[in-house]
């Protein structure tokens, strides 16, 4: 064998799998179609935002790279709904792209026992029977051998770009198609499908008139993504806010003929919930306007990115309707905005551990899976690298649960629903999303990367102080009883006077107060902690109604089922459920029961069979 | 997924003993929390709590209101030492539906859900209490039962019952994907308040309860209602009983205490099926087996859904009367014997009626169907009149519990988008209703209301 892994792609599912496995110890080999690419935000730029900031914070937590990325090249910093609740609120930066992309590639060519290979994957090495990846073979025909292969390969294996009637093979405008390794995926067997997504025009700020923008300016207060950072220095350029109106709308409506969107050439599906601007005008024809969020690329450039304008109009009509907005009159467009449409396979044929349930040693993550976003993508990245070097060492799959994570709700989603559209994360989508708080990441997920072998040393030991920390801030408030001198302070603390104060902070008046007041010892910890156990505190009723909610989730993801479970020999079981989970095969009961088509008495057959089995009977 | 078999930590309940007038019957009761649920149902909560295994306890069973239902021996089983491998409680009360229907349904308020086909077993299985041969056929039992159930229940969505859930299940989804808006989209995208769907929130929970409310019109339709003839001694019960039933099957005396023991017979009352239950008269008296006789009479009057005090008219009202009709104010009062000499004229609430002659009989069938019917009366004449029903309803108790959870989880939510409390805490109440409509309508993924979010909402930069 060549190398123990080899991680086909050097985007952001590609760096964290890389990385991940070389510091599980393996001898690992990323491929990518040019190193000066690595690590590139090819749409907006920004890292982050609701619920896309918590996977940030869990891939930092597990002991990945994006949070030290982001952090170290922002350029704007806010969190997201301070008005809402803790479970929505969220951190989003703006990055500079050229110094995140060159910070990625130079974590990736540190990383000892990673190395780094400019080709084109065009096929893997297969076993005979094709049941096992031996490795991969290269456009200059190399033929490479590996214990296991992680294929990332973003939106180039495939892929076609689209502006109006123009059409050009690129993963990203002017950038080559990883050409090949779609079609080997197809002739061997696995489910090829075409997905699509887009982005908006850059235009040249000089040529913008940015007084006449509203100004959406960042966050004085900076909370670093990685737990291993204490602050997060960095300049900070305003983004700015603009509208469409009436004409914008009207040029889109005499154009819609020519996007390709509409003309049928696009085949693959795109992202509802990430609309082109014609989509968006098409959808809602009572909407006068649509808000336009004005993004600086970063520091050493003029460009800029219009977020909720992407578009695949031709450019002359891109350029006409941006300059309907105020402020854009004579915008320069420098790189015009287009879709791309690129081969994705789909996840149901994975297992939750990111494994190909046809090939053995073959792991997918990001855009190959039929996700969006760079956030999604990490998360399945150091997830595959992890699962990856874990399977070369024999040892068993590192498989997050709902309960446990964000990474676990994206992955039992993909690989037991598959990806229709692009998948995005939702707060939504997770059922224990009150439990899931970005600033909780660290305590739920260190513990698992100390006990994979990702936490580092300096990692763990800040990791036991806070955890030491916090639960002696709990232990000051609950010594500290709410007395009568408090309620004739302030009349909040009225209906709490006896109480201990962790229990009086479950009511939202007293929570509003400014805790360290109250209890000065708080003073002697980080704010942060002192925060963090308020909102223990004070959330503790609902987060065990929606633990009530889901409780059965923890029971029946916590049930598993072996990959070569005999569906057919449970009697009883109804055939189209026999078909479904043959073809799934799910690995927890959980899984098994979210499958579509999966009846809830053939799951409660299924724990007969199970509890058989573990009590030694006929499995 | 709707609640189910491997919701082996639900305290549920169900009647053990099969159907029919025994002497005695048996409702079970098993769940890791079934003994300190059964003793909030229980006259003698601490006596309850306190018992080791397979020690019994002699009590009554009160329902939500504080009411005695029956009287029983409880029976305590402890885990694992027990049928389920779980705590337990084995109710044995007075045999007959008015009495198991009455234990059960105070289980209910007590927080038991009903057991599902085989579920007991099921967790006997599953718990290690049984060979894997027999579970297999238990296996097979509760595929089979399900399929059964399941499309038994379908049978029961009648098309105006599946409208209106429908119909509540759409505004419901709309309701949390405004929420989901708010949860997935920041404060720059997504600017409304939630507090804009406060008046969504409380008519989709007002909908819930008067889909709920349905249930006794449904129940009264679908299962008959027992009616309960009682009275004092020879206030003219059986006679009115055999008006009634327009037959001779009560043995009419005038000798005070013929109807020693209680007699029912169903009959068609104007479109309901109806029970119909003549009970001893309520005297002091010396006679052991009379004594036993009216002890069940009480009973079946508690257990029945309308009752009807009758009262001769030539008497007069005793004090007897007075404080059966204060216990019981919901009674229907009938005068009878209005035309016999000597008979006083009816007071105010009371409805003069002649078993003899059959006068006042129309009004006292019309009161008796209005209070099967909850006060329906529109309902009821328009059935009686054989058009078909206004509006639909609901026939089975667990549709009704499915409902009052789902409208007490959007009052909740109301209650926390009121105070203020952040939208991501109300979503869980929203979730929590989503969630009790579907196991009546069939489940909500997180997908339809992401689909209702993305059709009815313009986000997405």
């Amino acid at each position: 064998m060549d190398y123990e892994v080899i991680v086909v792609g050097g985007g952001h599912a590609g760096i964290e799998a890389a990385l991940a496995a070389a510091r599980l110890g393996r001898k690992t080999l990323l491929i990518t179609q040019n190193p000066d690419t690595i690590g590139r935000l090819s749409c907006n730029p920004a890292v982050g935002g609701l619920s896309k900031g918590n996977l940030v914070r869990e891939v930092d937590a597990l002991g990945g790279e994006m949070g030290l990325l982001i952090d170290a090249t922002t350029i704007q910093y806010r969190l997201l709904n301070r008005s809402r609740g803790p479970a929505v609120q969220a951190p989003r930066a703006q990055a500079d792209k050229s110094a995140y992309a060159a910070a990625a590639r130079l974590a990736v060519e540190r990383q000892p026992g990673l190395r780094v290979s400019m080709d084109t994957v065009t096929g893997l090495v297969a076993s005979a029977d094709g049941a096992r990846a031996l490795g991969v073979v290269t456009e200059r025909g190399r033929r490479i051998g590996a214990r296991a292969v992680v294929v990332a390969s973003g939106t180039f294996m495939e892929g076609r770009i689209f502006i109006g009637e123009h059409r050009a093979p690129s993963g990203r405008l002017g950038e080559a198609a990883a050409v090949g390794l779609g079609a080997w995926l197809r002739a061997a067997g696995f489910p090829v499908g075409r997905m699509k997504t887009g982005t908006p025009a850059r235009v040249k700020a000089s040529s913008v008139d940015l007084g006449a923008l509203e100004i959406q300016p960042g966050d004085e207060e900076r909370r670093p993504f990685s737990f291993m950072n204490d602050e997060m220095p960095g300049p900070e350029l305003p983004c700015r806010i603009t509208y469409t109106n009436e004409r914008t709308h009207a040029i889109i409506r005499a154009n819609i003929a020519r996007s390709p969107l509409y003309s049928g050439d696009i085949v693959g599906k795109g992202p509802r919930y990430c609309p082109s601007i014609e989509d968006k005008v098409v959808k809602f024809p009572d909407r006068d306007r649509h808000q336009i969020f004005v993004e600086p690329e970063g520091l050493y450039t003029d460009e800029l990115y219009l977020n909720g304008l992407s578009s695949s109009m031709p450019e002359d009509v891109q350029e006409a309707f941006i300059r309907t907005m105020a402020g854009f009159e004579e915008a320069y467009v420098v790189r015009p905005g287009y879709a791309v449409e690129y081969d994705y396979v789909d996840p149901v044929d994975l297992y939750a551990s990111l494994e190909s349930k046809r090939m053995r040693g073959l792991f997918m993550a990001g855009q190959t899976n039929g996700t969006s976003g760079y956030e999604e993508a990490a998360a399945q990245g150091i997830v595959a690298g992890v699962n990856a070097a874990l399977s070369v060492a024999g040892e068993p799959p590192l498989v997050l649960s709902r309960a446990d994570a964000y990474i676990g709700v994206l992955i039992d989603d993909i690989v037991t629903l598959g990806a229709k559209e692009p998948y995005r994360m939702f707060t939504s989508r997770a059922e224990r999303r009150l439990a899931l708080r970005h600033d909780t990441a660290d305590r739920r997920l260190t513990p698992i990367a100390m006990r994979v072998g990702l936490a580092s040393k300096e990692r763990e030991e800040r990791f036991r102080r806070k955890v030491e920390g916090m639960d002696a801030v709990r232990e000051l408030l609950r010594a500290r009883r709410v007395s009568q001198a408090d309620a004739a302070r302030d009349a909040a603390f009225a209906p709490h006077v006896g109480e201990d104060l962790a229990r009086a902070l479950a009511d939202p008046r007293i929570a509003e107060l400014d805790v360290e007041a109250i209890e000065p010892g708080a003073t002697a910890f980080p704010r942060e902690w002192v925060e963090g156990v308020v909102l223990d505190l004070r959330y503790e009723g609902y987060v065990a109604k929606e633990e009530r909610l889901s409780a059965r989730l923890g029971k029946l993801d916590a049930a598993r089922l072996p990959p070569d479970f005999d569906y057919a020999a449970v009697p009883g079981l109804s055939a189209e459920s026999l078909e479904k989970l043959s073809a799934a095969r799910p690995l927890s009961l959980g899984q098994a029961s979210r499958i579509p088509g999966v009846r809830p008495s053939d799951v409660a057959l299924l724990a007969v069979r199970l509890a058989a089995g573990a009590r030694g009977g006929r499995p | 997924m709707a609640k189910g078999y491997l919701d082996i930590e639900d305290d549920i309940a169900a009647i053990a003993t099969a159907p029919g007038a025994g002497a005695l019957a048996v409702v079970r009761a098993a769940g890791p929390g079934s003994v300190e649920r059964a003793a909030r149902a229980f006259s003698r909560p601490d006596a309850l709590r306190a018992l080791d295994g397979y020690r019994a306890a002699y009590g009554k069973i009160v329902d939500g209101d504080g009411r005695a239902v029956d009287e029983v021996v409880a029976l305590v089983f402890r885990g694992p030492a027990s049928y389920t491998g779980q705590d337990g409680v084995d109710i044995m009360c007075h045999g007959g539906r008015a009495s198991t229907d009455g234990v059960l349904s105070a289980l209910e308020a007590a927080g038991f859900r009903r057991a599902l086909p085989g579920e007991f077993t099921f967790r006997a299985f599953y718990n290690g209490k049984m060979d894997l041969a027999r579970a297999e056929a238990v296996g097979e039992l509760v595929a089979a039962r399900t399929a059964a159930s399941r499309a038994d229940a379908l049978s029961r969505l009648s098309g105006g019952l599946s409208r209106e859930l429908a119909a509540i299940k759409a505004s419901l989804v709309r309701i949390a994907a405004a929420f989901a808006l708010r949860l997935d989209y920041g404060e720059d995208e997504a600017p409304e308040d939630i507090a804009s769907e406060l008046p969504a929130l409380r008519e989709a929970r007002d909908a819930c309860l008067a889909l709920a409310d349905s249930y006794a019109v449904g129940r009264a339709l679908l299962d008959g209602s027992v009616v309960a003839l009682a009275g004092a001694v020879n206030a003219g019960k059986s006679s009115l009983f055999n008006r009634l039933l327009k037959d001779e099957r009560a043995i009419v005396s005038s000798q005070p205490g013929t109807t020693r023991d209680y007699l029912e017979a169903e009959l068609d009352l104007g479109g309901l099926p109806v029970r119909l239950v003549d009970t001893a008269g309520v005297r002091d008296s010396a006679d052991p087996v009379e004594l036993e006789g009216v002890r069940r009479s009480r009973l079946v009057a508690g257990g029945a859904d309308a009752v009807v005090y009758v009262v001769d008219a030539t008497a007069g009202l005793r004090p007897g009367d007075l404080a059966f009709v204060e216990a019981d104010p919901a009674a229907i009062r009938a005068w009878n014997k209005v035309d016999a000499a000597g008979a006083a004229p009816a007071p105010a609430g009371w409805i003069p009626v002649s078993a003899a002659t059959g006068d006042g009989e129309a009004a006292l069938v019309a009161a008796v169907r209005g209070a099967l019917l909850g006060g329906a009366s529109a309902d009821a004449s328009a059935l009686a009149s054989g058009a078909p029903p206004i509006s639909a309803r609901i026939g089975t108790a667990r549709h009704r519990e499915a409902l009052l959870r789902a409208a007490a989880s959007l009052g909740d939510a109301a209650e926390a988008v009121e105070a203020d409390e952040p939208v991501d805490m109300a979503a869980v109440d929203v979730a929590a209703a989503l969630e009790a409509l579907g196991e009546i309508t069939g489940e909500t993924t997180g997908e339809d209301v992401l689909e209702s979010l993305f059709s009815n909402f313009c986000v997405g930069k």
